[in-house]
């Protein structure tokens, strides 16, 4: 059965609709078939019934046409006449044998039987008639020819009397074969029209059913057509053409779903984006804001500088021209590159300016060593990132110790990332301290001296932004006396050419 | 969704099961109607029997005679045998001896014939015999011939209950009438001297209804039963006066109108007794017709639903009841002896049984259920 369905539904669409017709017509005609056929087995019986009476009427004229001929000779002795009634016994003989010689229920058949042995002992007396009037024995042939006339009397009326009855009976059965036959007529009409309808029927429910996914399969085209794409998918059992259409808009349906997700994903990505570049924005304005308030106009501050430089240089004095180049240098960094992404390269250039102006001030209190892997100059970073972590060690870690301090500077590649070490010999730090530090929960209560004003919470947060790594920095402390050593994690993206 | 996947399982179902409907209804259609044709052409009973045995009864139309081929017809299927009743055959209204001249050519295996004492018949029994068909003569003997059996009623027996009913009806309707006749006594001169008074005993006057053939001897029997009977038993100084009356039972309807002459005289019998169907109905009508009832009493033969509702009336004083189908079967089973043995018994005797007013209602239920 299922076997049979998948076959059904495998079958084109022209194959099933033609298949439905055929069908549906073949029965039609196959009850049309059989109802031909009874009616033609039913004239068939009609035309039988009056078939015995035609056979008796044979024998009649038969035994008429032997009695007949039997006379005629008894008159004239014509070897004509003699001819004839050897030719009509011989007939009359021929049609008595073919009836019934049984004894049966059925009294026709008792009569035939009668009729048989009677026409017997009949053309025997005419045989003796005949061969007495050969042999001219008068008084022979004319008491044989009363006996056989006698006979043929009884035959006679023995035949009327069955063709009589026979015909009563099959008038009988004529009647109710012809009711017979209206009765036949009238449910052979009922059946085909039920069977008509019963078609009608069938067809308009196969047609309906092959169809019906068509009807769903437009719906949801509307549903689509409307802007709806959450429409439950078709479903799809058959493979004929509309099995096809219908997996072909699944398929369309399930792109759409696609596209419209991925066009969402990337409008978020846009919206994370932007939502972090205004961050960013608002942390180095505030930044900016805290270096404007600890420094005066820098711009002003850093054309005095030069002007003092070129005022040295003129005298002649180059260690002083040296350092207001330096600071120059330092405040112009702050000036320019506050709102840009740097290189490493320009963060550690700002270090060195910056260990220079306080090794000038502290007269060469700060031991400073760099190791750095040149490749990695041009990664970029945001700006103001070293300097402040270089200056916190300054001024936590090594202040106090009076020429004895010590700062690293190292850069270096693990796998994909930069890793930017500053480490100093200092005073070191309690695992707390770095705690604080690192969640950005530890404020300084004020501005140390010297300072630009840049905390290392603006600095962890603004890493955080740019790299949208979680640790950007770790803080690394043997104990107190031990030193710090602050690593900042970078992703190894390289400025590109043209901002160069 | 799902249910779409039902759906087609369903429809296919249902498709089917209207189909297999339609198609079984079709077919059954069409084997009923060529059962019901073939009905027709197989209408009757299509067994074949072993003998063919021919009745040629006295008159097809009474009931004494239907019961009789009924008994006939029934013990004949019992022994595989088939019975036809040869008055029925026939458009044409044949004598009995036409009838037998039909039966020997037929060459049958036995006839039963309601015969008579004539000299043709006789010649036609021989000649039956002759062609080594059995004769059973049925009703009315033919003594003279080589018929194999008579299969009939006690005549004697039967003549002695009608006289022993006879007697009964004089005593119950005290019967002979008695009548005081008055006559004038006149002297020479013709002048009347005196009345005289005279009772003056009427006989009572019975007549039996004979058949033509006054040689049958059963109907002899039987009149001489009810003459022996009569004079035996009667009282002293009764006078009977039997007479026999023919009644022409040659033509067809001269039954009817010689029993209407007898209804004409000046004399009506008192009793008459009938010794067939035929007379006892025709009787029982002339008495209504001409308001004899009470008056003519009739003792009658047979037991048929008219003859039954008229002693219900009061019009028949009593009847013969002959066990007609009892006779038919006897008929059968002597023919049926005859084949097996060779030989069997000469006589067979049927039941009589008498019914009067006293027990008409079994009958008459009876008589209902019969028909």
């Amino acid at each position: 059965m299922n076997k049979r369905l998948k076959a059904l539904s495998d079958m084109s669409l022209q194959g099933k609709i033609s298949s439905i017709y055929i069908m549906t017509n073949l029965f039609v005609c196959l009850v049309n078939v059989l109802l031909i056929l009874g009616i033609n087995r039913m004239s068939g019986e009609m035309e039988l019934v009056y078939r015995d009476n035609l056979n008796l009427n044979e024998l009649t004229e038969s035994l008429d046409a032997v009695q007949n001929s039997m006379t005629d000779y008894l008159n004239a002795k014509t070897s004509d006449s003699l001819e004839e009634y050897y030719r009509n016994s011989q007939d009359y003989m021929q049609l008595v044998e073919n009836l019934d010689d049984e004894i049966s229920g059925v009294s026709f058949d008792r009569m035939k039987r009668n009729i048989k042995h009677m026409s017997g002992q009949y053309l025997e007396i005419v045989d003796q008639t005949i061969d007495a009037k050969r042999g001219r024995n008068v008084e022979k042939y004319r008491a044989r020819y009363e006996s056989a006339s006698q006979m043929y009397d009884y035959i006679s009326t023995y035949i009327y009397s069955l063709n009589n009855q026979q015909f009563k009976n099959n008038s009988e059965n004529y009647t109710e074969l012809s009711q017979a036959f209206q009765l036949f007529e009238t449910v052979g009409i009922a059946v085909i029209v039920a069977v008509i309808i019963t078609n009608v029927c069938i067809i308009t429910k196969l047609v309906g059913t092959i169809i019906s996914p068509l009807k769903t399969l437009a719906k949801s085209a509307d549903e689509v057509a409307k802007g709806n794409f959450e429409v439950e998918f078709l479903d799809v059992q058959t493979r004929d053409e509309i099995g096809v259409v219908g997996r072909a808009f699944n398929q369309m349906v399930i792109s759409i779903r696609e596209y419209i997700e991925r066009i969402r994903h990337s409008m978020e990505v846009e919206r994370v984006m932007k939502e972090k570049e205004l961050l960013m924005e608002a942390h180095l304005k505030d930044a900016q804001l805290k270096y404007l308030q600890a420094q005066i106009n820098p711009h002003f501050l850093f054309n005095t500088l030069n002007a003092g430089a070129q005022l040295a240089m003129l005298e002649g004095a180059d260690r002083t021209y040296r350092y207001v180049q330096n600071m120059a240098e330092f405040f112009r960094y702050n000036v320019k590159k506050g709102e840009e992404t740097v290189t490493v390269g320009e963060e550690i250039e700002l270090v060195d300016n910056y260990i220079y102006i306080l090794n000038v001030r502290f007269s060469g209190d700060i031991h400073y060593e760099k190791k750095i892997d040149k490749s990695l100059l041009q990664v970029e970073m945001p700006s103001m990132i070293l300097q402040p972590v270089v200056e916190n060690c300054v001024n936590h870690g090594i202040r106090e110790m009076a020429g004895k301090g010590r700062i690293w500077l190292n850069v270096y590649g693990i796998d994909d990332t930069v890793c930017i070490s500053v480490c100093d010999n200092g005073i070191g730090m309690g695992a707390e301290a770095i705690d604080k530090v690192l969640t950005g929960t530890y404020r300084e209560e004020e501005l140390a001296e010297g300072s630009n004003g840049i905390g290392m919470d603006n600095v962890i947060a603004r890493l955080k932004l740019f790299t949208e790594y979680e640790d950007v920095m770790s803080i690394v402390s043997e104990g107190e006396n031990q030193g710090t050593e602050v690593i900042i994690y970078l992703p190894m993206k390289e400025r590109e050419e043209e901002d160069v | 969704m799902n249910n779409d996947i039902r759906k087609p399982k369903k429809y296919t179902f249902y498709l089917s099961i209207t189909i297999l409907l339609l198609s079984i209804t079709t077919i059954m259609g069409v084997f009923a109607f060529t059962m019901y044709v073939e009905r027709y052409t197989q209408k009757s009973d299509p067994n074949r029997y072993d003998k063919y045995y021919i009745m040629i009864a006295e008159n097809s139309s009474a009931s004494f005679w239907k019961s009789v081929y009924e008994g006939a017809y029934e013990e004949g299927i019992v022994q595989n045998s088939y019975v036809d009743l040869l008055n029925d055959t026939f458009g044409t209204d044949y004598s009995k001896e036409d009838m037998m001249r039909i039966a020997i050519a037929s060459e049958v295996d036995g006839i039963i014939v309601a015969a008579d004492e004539s000299d043709e018949m006789t010649e036609l029994i021989n000649e039956a015999v002759s062609e080594e068909i059995p004769v059973v003569t049925l009703y009315g003997d033919n003594t003279q011939s080589n018929r194999c059996t008579f299969v009939g009623i006690g005549s004697y027996d039967l003549g002695r209950e009608y006289g022993r009913q006879v007697l009964e009806i004089m005593r119950k309707k005290q019967l002979p009438r008695a009548q005081v006749q008055v006559t004038p006594l006149y002297d020479e001169n013709g002048v009347r001297l005196m009345w005289t008074e005279e009772m003056i005993h009427y006989p009572v006057r019975v007549t039996v209804l004979l058949s033509t053939h006054t040689q049958d001897s059963g109907q002899n029997i039987l009149c001489s039963g009810i003459q022996e009977t009569i004079e035996n038993e009667k009282q002293e100084n009764v006078e009977i006066e039997l007479s026999l009356v023919t009644i022409d039972d040659t033509n067809t309807f001269s039954v009817e109108e010689s029993i209407r002459d007898i209804f004409m005289e000046k004399d009506i019998p008192d009793i008459i007794v009938c010794l067939n169907e035929l007379n006892t109905t025709c009787v029982y009508q002339a008495v209504v017709d001409y308001n004899k009832v009470g008056q003519v009493n009739i003792l009658g033969y047979y037991d048929s639903d008219t003859i039954l509702k008229a002693i219900d009336r009061n019009v028949i004083y009593a009847t013969a009841k002959i066990d007609a189908a009892q006779m038919g079967k006897y008929c059968v089973e002597a023919l049926t002896e005859f084949h097996t043995f060779g030989n069997t018994s000469q006589y067979f005797i049927a039941d009589i049984e008498l019914i009067n007013k006293d027990n008409i209602a079994e009958y008459l239920d009876g008589g209902a259920e019969l028909e």
